[in-house]
């Protein structure tokens, strides 16, 4: 039954994207002022807004494990795997979004990029989280899911600052197309499309995350299993 | 099409081909991840043995 079920939700993801496709290439109007090039925004907005879910659940993984590291083990460990899995693929929506910004800049702006508050802020959510999977790598010991842990909530931080740098400073990235002031909107056919685009990535993020997360809950469950052989030995 | 719109084409394109290629790419390397711990999962529940 749990088979069947990912199976069908992995079926749904995979026509949702192409759906997607469909409605961002074919459906969704020419911008009047950028022409084609504005497509980017259907993967560049649905891959940020993904990254900072994700970077919410590892936030919320974080303050998890922090949390039941004494009293529930079991749970911190859960909560640990899903800080590991957020932090993990936020970092690889993130990239998108570093990589498909500048090709849109490049011929929005004639800029490939620009040390503004929104490109900065968030290069560095990406160095943060990047810091964080390099620390989870590299340092050993009992202590390392604590300092993960406390790198993880200081990162999240970060999160709203970027949201909220075109609001706060004047920005070569554009204004908030929704939530912005009155000047600020899309079209309808442009709307749906990007609706289309979120709900298709959302969906795909969470599969990636999924499985993410079950790769760390088996290697949590291998190391367990060392550390309880070596014991006995 | 004008050289412009050629251009964009171009350069959008080359956004999809990158998001895909990123997404892709890590979901390969998870494959080879979960592959390399049941490995070594399967070789230590012979070594309990």
């Amino acid at each position: 039954m749990k088979k069947f079920a990912i199976i069908l939700y992995t079926a749904v993801t995979l026509a949702l994207l192409a759906w997607g496709f469909y409605q961002a290439w074919y459906v969704a109007p020419a911008d009047a002022m950028q022409g084609e090039i504005y497509r980017v925004i259907f993967y560049h907005v649905p891959s940020a807004s993904v990254a900072f879910l994700f970077f919410a659940i590892s936030l919320l993984g974080s303050i998890g494990f922090l949390a039941y590291r004494r009293s529930h083990p079991d749970w911190a460990q859960r909560s640990d795997a899903w800080a590991l899995a957020g932090a993990e693929v936020g970092v690889v929506f993130c990239t998108v979004v570093l990589l498909t910004g500048p090709i849109w800049g490049r011929r929005a702006w004639g800029i490939w990029w620009t040390w503004d508050a929104r490109l900065t802020t968030t290069l560095v959510l990406w160095l943060i989280y990047v810091s964080y999977l390099l620390l989870r790598r590299f340092v050993a010991g009992p202590q390392m899911q604590t300092l993960a842990a406390v790198l993880g909530i200081f990162g999240a931080l970060d999160v709203p600052i970027v949201y909220m740098s075109n609001r706060w400073w004047r920005t070569q990235h554009p204004a908030p197309v929704f939530g912005g002031d009155s000047s600020a909107g899309m079209a309808p056919a442009m709307v749906t499309a990007l609706m289309w685009n979120m709900l298709a990535w959302l969906a795909w993020g969470i599969l990636i995350l999924g499985i993410r997360y079950r790769v760390e809950r088996q290697h949590q469950k291998i190391a367990e299993r060392e550390a309880q052989a070596a014991l006995i030995a | 099409m004008d050289a412009r719109a050629i251009l964009d084409h171009e350069f959008l394109v080359a956004a999809y081909v990158i998001t895909w290629a990123v997404q892709l790419g890590y979901l390969a390397w998870l494959g080879l991840k979960w592959r390399a711990q049941k490995r070594d999962e399967a070789r230590n529940l012979r070594g309990g043995r």
